[in-house]
């Protein structure tokens, strides 16, 4: 196994895996065990002020299934943690004498600048390592704290510029995705002195909704809500935060990325796309911590392939890559290539072209086989995401010299 | 020899072993496995093969790593994918099988064995050497996975081998429809890749030869020599011309004169005395050679068959007739060759043992069939030549191999034994099993020895 460690915001890692903060991260028995699997790190689940009692509406989480696929995402309305202060801060002390070489990181949400004030204060004093600025909870149910603070730019400064008079420690600050541009509110943090932001959360979402009581699917003893969702799709909108931030160059703060990564090829494109630790929930909360295990066992061997020395030596390899789409080349045409003698005959492709795409894809139906037209297609590559024929994939994408942009002709 | 899709079972030659999954098949089975917690599957493995594991390594796209977990716990994991009985195995105890139908684990780590290799990932890996010298006699399944496994730790091992090829009943019992010989070099290539010299051609004969190596040099020694010698039924016209053993048979389909083996069946009937694994894989062979009819004369009923049900079906789907509880007497014979045989049915004197004392003929059901070869498929036991080989190691009754069932030592100091010399007739991932816990014995005896 390679050295799979790397430095964030001064602090050393020894794999760049975080559990998130979330039920993952909720007690330093589950933790320690995460650690022990491969997890380099852990946002300790969000600790809220004394005075905030929270009581957690039951049942807490659905699970959002595609077909005969469970858990492409998880919707959730949990708060910050239910548990005592004191048991937390035990937690986090025993958590640091027992790993001294993981990075705890004390992830705290405050109602009020004394709240932020203390709890920083408190988790310092139990010896974590960074400190991480929840700005970001989708469902928070009290005004001025969570993701409201995070879309409230003003307040994102204020209370980092607090935390930051306060204490030494690195601090992240955890962003939400729910607003337009998420750079705009990380330039805030870093005026209040943040060393690092993390980001996503969950993304506002409904997972569903009853069809015979109309109550949404995470049903709440009659009551539904929008709240937080989370897990595998939400990683392109991870990636896409990740990214301007990366290359929002007059902010120049090392990422924390989180949001649906479930396999080392996730975590590789977080780092590729300028992350340089990675947190999950959602993948632990389907797979429990084991998942961990790949994704070491798969970067390491990714790095020999690819021969990176060090995972820093990944971060941010995508970025000169990613544009604006006015930078594409439009001059250059192609279009879907057919290697039909593997083909099998289903027809899925000419149906999709005729209804969704070009409408340039014939069919024979004496020989079952789908009849190309370089000229008419559109590139659109819908028919490939249909064909259920692999290794390698009959429907390809080919350039062709020359090729004038195909549109659609006029009714007759 | 190209691998086809084989479709209803059907045998079209001697060569077309099954193909294997594709990348997206695999993830399509895989994507089936509940990833159970303390998977049973696991725990069903003889050799300790971790499907559980390595089906979920799949499902979360660590390839590699699913290789790694199979390859470096058994190296001939791709041989025991394919000829394992896995229905008996890991794949009785899926947990699959409550919901629809068990995982197909064979065919997953099949895949996973073959895209190691066909990307070129070898994942094992070899501590320093410590300068032990360890010979293992038998390149069959438990002497390569011992081999193996002391490479592994540093030792220099030399496998010694009398057949011209490595692998044992892989090479020369094992039909090639079910394994071919490429697949069988590919994986040795993996032992032979940690530094294990095998010395085909090699045997180990002479009064206390396998005692003598140890003079030579070698700290241990292994010995997986297999059950070379088959049985023969005492019955009238056994010694007439085109009557043999299916061990001979199997052997000559796979390595012998193939002019001459299939002149042996093509076009005539052939008759099968026996009913297990070995007498379908006998009856296959001649299908695959153009017999006429094939007959499985067995003792038992179709519910007692000792061969697996995979391997009876299949012949089944060949068109082999298998004729359950039926004794035969004689093979009759024209000119000095085998013209038939003479049988008759039988029913159990009392229920519940299989034993051939406890059949009983039943008059008037007495049969005749016109064969033209005869082939005797009622199992094999140990070379008759070990005592001389080893004066000082302990046999049992029946000849084979006594040792530490914990240890696979035996009653010589130095010199261990396993696989099917030493525990009799078993399946392939035994002998693997074997071959490792000897390994660890051996390594420890030498720490020992230091
Ligand atoms: C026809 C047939 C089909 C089978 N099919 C299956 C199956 O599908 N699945 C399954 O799990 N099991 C199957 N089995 C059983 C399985 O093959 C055996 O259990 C297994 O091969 C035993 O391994 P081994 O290493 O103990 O011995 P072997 O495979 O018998 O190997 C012993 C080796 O030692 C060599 N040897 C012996 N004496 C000496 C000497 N003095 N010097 C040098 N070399 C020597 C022999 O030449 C041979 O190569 C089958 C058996 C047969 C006969
Ligand atoms: C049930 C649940 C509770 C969560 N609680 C918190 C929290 O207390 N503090 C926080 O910063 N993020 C919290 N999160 C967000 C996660 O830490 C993470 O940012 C988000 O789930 C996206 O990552 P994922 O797709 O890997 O799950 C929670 C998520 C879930 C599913
Ligand atoms: S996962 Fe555990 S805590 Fe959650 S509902 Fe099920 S039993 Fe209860
Ligand atoms: S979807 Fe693929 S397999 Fe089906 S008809 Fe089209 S090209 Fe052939
Ligand atoms: S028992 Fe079956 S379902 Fe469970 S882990 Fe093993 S293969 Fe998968």
């Amino acid at each position: 196994m390679r050295d799979l460690s790397i430095e964030f915001c001064g602090v050393k890692f020894p794999t760049p895996f975080l559990l998130s903060s979330s039920p993952v991260s909720n007690t330093a028995e589950m933790i320690a065990r995460g650690f022990e699997k491969g997890f380099g790190g852990v946002s300790y689940k969000t600790l809220g002020g004394e005075n905030t009692k929270i009581v957690h509406p039951s049942p807490r989480m659905r699970s959002y299934d595609y077909g005969g696929k469970k858990v492409i995402g998880v919707q959730n309305v949990e708060m910050t943690t239910d548990r005592p202060l004191k048991d937390n801060i035990n937690d986090i002390k025993w958590l640091k004498k027992n790993f001294p070489k993981h990075a705890v990181i004390g992830s705290i949400m405050g109602f009020s600048k004394n709240e932020w004030r203390d709890l920083a204060l408190t988790v310092e004093d139990a010896g974590v390592d960074m400190i991480e600025l929840n700005f970001s909870c989708p469902h928070m149910s009290v005004e001025g704290s969570g993701m409201k603070v995070g879309q409230a730019f003003e307040l994102v400064r204020e209370f980092t510029r607090i935390v930051r008079e306060t204490l030494k420690l690195p601090i992240l600050a955890k962003l939400t995705s729910n607003v337009t541009d998420i750079t705009e509110p990380a330039l805030y943090a870093k005026e209040g002195g943040a060393d690092g932001i993390t980001a996503i959360n969950t993304v506002r979402g409904l997972a569903g909704v009853g069809l015979d009581d109309f109550v949404p699917s995470l049903n709440v003893y009659g009551k539904g809500a929008i709240s937080g969702y989370s897990g595998p799709g939400i990683k392109p909108i991870g990636l896409k935060c990740v990214v301007e931030l990366a290359k929002k160059k007059e902010l120049g703060l090392p990422i924390s990325g989180c949001g649906g990564a479930e396999t080392w090829m996730d975590a590789v494109e977080y780092l590729l796309c300028g992350a340089s630790t990675i947190q999950m929930t959602t993948g632990v909360i389907r797979y429990g911590h084991r998942v961990v295990e790949d994704m070491c066992e798969g970067l390491s061997d990714y790095m020999d392939e690819k021969g990176f020395k060090g995972v820093k030596d990944i971060v941010g390899k995508a970025l000169p890559n990613i544009h604006e789409t006015s930078a594409f080349d439009v001059s250059r045409q192609g279009a879907a290539s057919y290697d039909l003698d593997r083909c099998i005959g289903c027809g899925q492709c000419h149906i999709v072209c005729q209804d969704a795409g070009g409408q340039s894809l014939g069919w024979d139906s004496k020989k079952r086989r789908p009849i190309p037209d370089d000229e008419k297609c559109y590139s659109c590559m819908i028919c490939s995401f249909v064909c259920p024929v692999g290794d390698p994939p009959v429907i390809t994408f080919k350039d062709i010299k020359g090729k004038k942009p195909s549109i659609a002709a006029p009714i007759r | 020899m190209g691998k086809t899709l084989r479709k209803n079972n059907q045998l079209t030659s001697l060569f077309d072993m099954e193909e294997g999954y594709s990348l997206t098949q695999a993830v399509a089975e895989a994507d089936r496995c509940l990833l159970c917690h303390d998977a049973p599957c696991s725990a069903a493995c003889p050799a300790e093969t971790d499907p559980g594991k390595f089906i979920r390594k799949l499902r979360l796209r660590n390839l590699k790593g699913a290789v790694r977990t199979i390859k470096e716990n058994n190296i001939l994991g791709g041989i025991c994918a394919v000829v394992c009985p896995a229905g008996r195995l890991c794949e009785e105890k899926c947990s699959s099988t409550e919901i629809d139908r068990p995982i197909n684990i064979g065919k997953l780590q099949r895949f996973l064995v073959e895209y190691g290799w066909q990307i070129g990932f070898n994942p094992l890996l070899k501590k320093p050497a410590n300068g032990a010298k360890v010979a293992v006699v038998g390149s069959g399944p438990a002497g390569l996975a011992c081999a193996a496994a002391l490479s592994k730790e540093g030792c220099e091992v030399t496998v010694f081998e009398s057949a011209r090829k490595p692998g044992g009943v892989l090479r020369y019992g094992v039909p090639s429809f079910r394994l071919d010989g490429d697949f069988t070099d590919r994986e040795i290539k993996d032992v032979a890749a940690l530094g294990v010299k095998i010395e085909c051609g090699s045997p180990v004969k002479g009064r206390g030869a396998v005692e003598n190596l140890l003079k030579k040099g070698f700290k241990a020694v292994f010995v997986g020599a297999g059950l070379p010698a088959p049985y023969k039924l005492n019955i009238p016209g056994i010694n007439l011309k085109n009557v043999t053993t299916a061990t001979d048979f199997l052997k000559a389909a796979r390595a012998g004169n193939r002019e001459k083996i299939s002149r042996l069946v093509k076009n005539k009937n052939v008759a099968i005395i026996g009913g297990g694994s070995v007498a379908m894989d006998a009856a296959g062979t001649c299908k695959a050679l153009k017999a006429a009819k094939v007959y499985c004369i067995a003792l038992e009923s179709m519910r007692e068959l000792p061969a697996y049900k995979d391997d009876w079906l299949m012949a089944v789907d060949n068109g082999i007739i298998i004729k359950p509880q039926c004794r035969v007497r004689e093979i009759t014979g024209k000119g000095g060759a085998a013209a038939g045989v003479k049988g008759v049915e039988t029913v159990w004197k009392k229920p519940g043992s299989c034993l051939p004392s406890n059949a009983k003929d039943v008059p008037g059901t007495e049969f005749s069939l016109a064969a033209g070869a005869v082939i005797i498929a009622i199992g094999s036991g140990p070379d008759r030549g070990l005592a001389e080989m080893m004066p000082k190691v302990k046999l049992t009754g029946r000849g084979l191999i006594q040792v530490d069932k914990k240890t696979l030592a035996t009653s010589a100091k130095g010199i261990y034994a396993g696989g099917d010399a030493a525990r009799g007739p078993a399946l392939v991932v035994d002998s693997v099993a074997d071959g490792k816990k000897a390994a660890g014995s051996i390594i420890g005896f030498l720490k020992g020895a230091k």
